[in-house]
């Protein structure tokens, strides 16, 4: 957590105002995703004796499909926060802030001798 | 604090356009070969046929694998596992050993960009002429020019989209199908995704996908410790830089072994100085270390101004690259491997599962035997037929009788309807029967099979 992100006014820190966003917005897309899906599929289609050796009853499946989406949402959001919240704005490996392109320059200014030869 | 850095968003300033001039020398060599054996892989693999198969194939809609004459079923999860579990290993082996290995030679984002950069520079000449080019008005040879490096990326692009279905669908027949202009709905929309996918990635997006997109460049510096090998800068022999001729003496100058070239800028892909120390944006490529040791050789000077080195070399001139961390990955990872290789090896190519009819408990037959009906569930996995014979472990009592005979053809899947016959008096309740399911033609193939038995409890005189 940087700097600048703890003196954002607000009650919670960024760090958990991210978690916050991270688990709601997972749950929203989880429950959006368990009412398609079994909307169109029906959880007894799901027992195949080839794969399953035992018998998996509709509450069971409900439960581990919205489960499953949350986790697959959670580790999406999660990410994705991650990504936003790290990276090239954040700054200079050296933590001197945002740093310019580097400089380029034509290698014999200022070598006159240099001849670049196969480097060209 | 100002407010400008309040927003972060409004320090943002567009990056100028990258044009990595071309690099020659050690590593520049090693990646070529990397290129031209993981496309060659790609793009080759799916015409090989191994015992009438293509070598690699996954047919999802027939939920079946198959790998280098290997078939594996959807029972095989586990080693989809142990593969990843590897994968996963593997990485932290070798960022912890020498830092972002994959990004600079393996990751297919490399790869792809390396080919794309090529196919550009054979149309459009080498830096210099690329940014004149870019610079110049729209003349007949530039419309020339970038016309044919698109068409060039596109068709390459779709060359590549073809081959990714290929490995899911047999290529040969897909061949046919496009050249008759009679693909199925699914394969031209994934040929378009995955040829869309590959000319944005490494035509448009390149750096951008490892400075913005990319996790693992995120994550890795966790990984690093101060023995891992890395690409770095030598500070203490190279600063203080500065243009220098060539006879000059570099000590009455003051000046270290940096002459400023800015070489080493100009052929990174991502853009960066790798003297400004280690940056996550370094995707390792040694594009650097390759060119900067070109220019040593022309001052005079001894090469590995840039080099791969470790934290610890640098600082105290020691280094120790073999650690306790590294032989723990590394012995884990051989643990695994080993363990896939005997497991394949000793793999039984027959699954068996046993289900109870649910609409009755048991059935009373005359002379006091009791039958239980179970479907036999049998898969072949084995790419030859093979006969079956079921029997009863150590239990002469037991009578098994079969709807049909256990004659499989190659990878067939069938349900036989079994019937155990035992005696009334076997027990009560339910009973364990230990039933033994083997190849009559290849004894190893065999697997043992518990099937539970339901006899009368003999509550009430019965």
């Amino acid at each position: 957590m940087t700097e600048e992100n703890r003196e954002l006014p607000g009650r919670w820190c960024m760090c958990k105002r991210d978690f916050g966003v991270a688990f709601w917005i997972a749950f929203l897309a989880a429950c959006v995703g368990t009412f398609v899906i079994f909307a169109l599929l029906d959880p007894e289609a799901l027992n195949d004796a080839w794969v399953l050796p035992w018998e998996m009853g509709p509450r069971l499946a409900y439960s581990l499909g919205f489960l499953f989406l949350y986790l697959v949402s959670l580790f999406a959001s999660g990410l994705t926060i991650f990504m936003v919240r790290t990276g090239p704005r954040r700054g200079h490996a050296r933590g001197e802030g945002r740093r310019p392109p580097p400089e380029i320059r034509e290698p014999e200014e200022e070598n006159p001798d240099l001849d670049l030869g196969d480097l060209k | 604090m100002t407010e400008n850095s309040r927003t972060g968003d409004s320090l943002y300033r567009k990056e100028p356009k990258i044009y990595p001039r071309q690099v020659k020398g050690r590593f520049a060599r090693l990646r070529v070969i990397a290129v031209w054996v993981l496309l060659g892989l790609y793009y080759v693999l799916p015409w090989i046929t191994i015992g009438g198969k293509q070598s690699v194939l996954f047919d999802l809609p027939a939920r079946k694998f198959y790998i280098f004459g290997f078939t594996f079923w959807p029972q095989d999860f586990v080693y989809l596992t142990l593969l990843l579990i590897t994968a996963g290993l593997s990485l932290f082996f070798f960022t912890a050993l020498a830092g972002r290995l994959w990004c600079g030679y393996a990751c297919p984002q490399t790869v792809w960009t390396e080919t794309f950069i090529w196919i550009e520079r054979l149309i459009e000449g080498d830096r210099a002429k690329r940014m004149k080019l870019d610079k110049a008005p729209w003349n007949g040879e530039k419309i020339l020019r970038k016309v044919g490096k698109q068409a060039a990326w596109i068709l390459f692009a779709a060359w590549t989209g073809f081959t990714f279905v290929g490995f899911f669908s047999p290529i040969r027949e897909l061949g046919h199908s496009v050249m008759s202009l009679s693909l199925g709905p699914w394969e031209t929309f994934w040929i378009i995704f995955y040829s869309v996918a590959t000319y944005g990635n490494a035509g448009f997006l390149r750096e951008q996908v490892c400075k913005y997109m990319c996790p693992y460049a995120r994550f890795q510096s966790a990984m690093f410790d101060k023995d891992t090998l890395i690409i770095s800068y030598d500070v203490n022999r190279g600063e203080p830089r500065g243009g220098r001729r060539k006879k000059d003496d570099k000590e009455s100058l003051g000046l270290g072994d940096c002459i400023n070239c800015t070489l080493c800028v100009q052929v990174c892909p991502t853009g960066i100085d790798i003297r400004d120390g280690l940056q996550y944006e370094c995707i390792a490529c040694a594009a650097c270390i390759d060119v900067c040791d070109q220019v040593m050789d022309k001052m005079g000077y001894e090469p590995g101004l840039v080099r791969y080195t470790t934290e610890h070399a640098l600082k105290h001139n020691e280094g120790h690259v073999i650690r306790p961390r590294i032989m723990v990955y590394g012995a884990l990872l051989l643990a695994i491997l080993l363990g896939t290789i005997w497991s394949m090896a000793n793999r039984v190519p027959l699954r068996a599962d046993l289900i109870r009819d649910r609409n009755a408990l048991y059935r009373e037959l005359p002379g006091d035997v009791i039958e239980n009906v179970y479907t036999l569930k049998i898969t072949n996995m084995d790419d030859a037929p093979h006969s079956y014979r079921l029997t009863a472990v150590d239990n002469p009592q037991v009578e098994i009788d079969l709807d049909r005979p256990l004659d499989l053809a190659a990878e067939e899947v069938a349900g036989i309807i079994v019937r155990l016959r035992l005696p009334r008096a076997a027990g009560k309740g339910v009973q364990n029967v230990e039933l033994e399911l083997e190849s009559v033609d290849s004894p190893e193939i065999r697997r043992e099979i518990t099937a539970k038995a339901m006899l009368p409890l003999g509550i009430g005189g019965r």
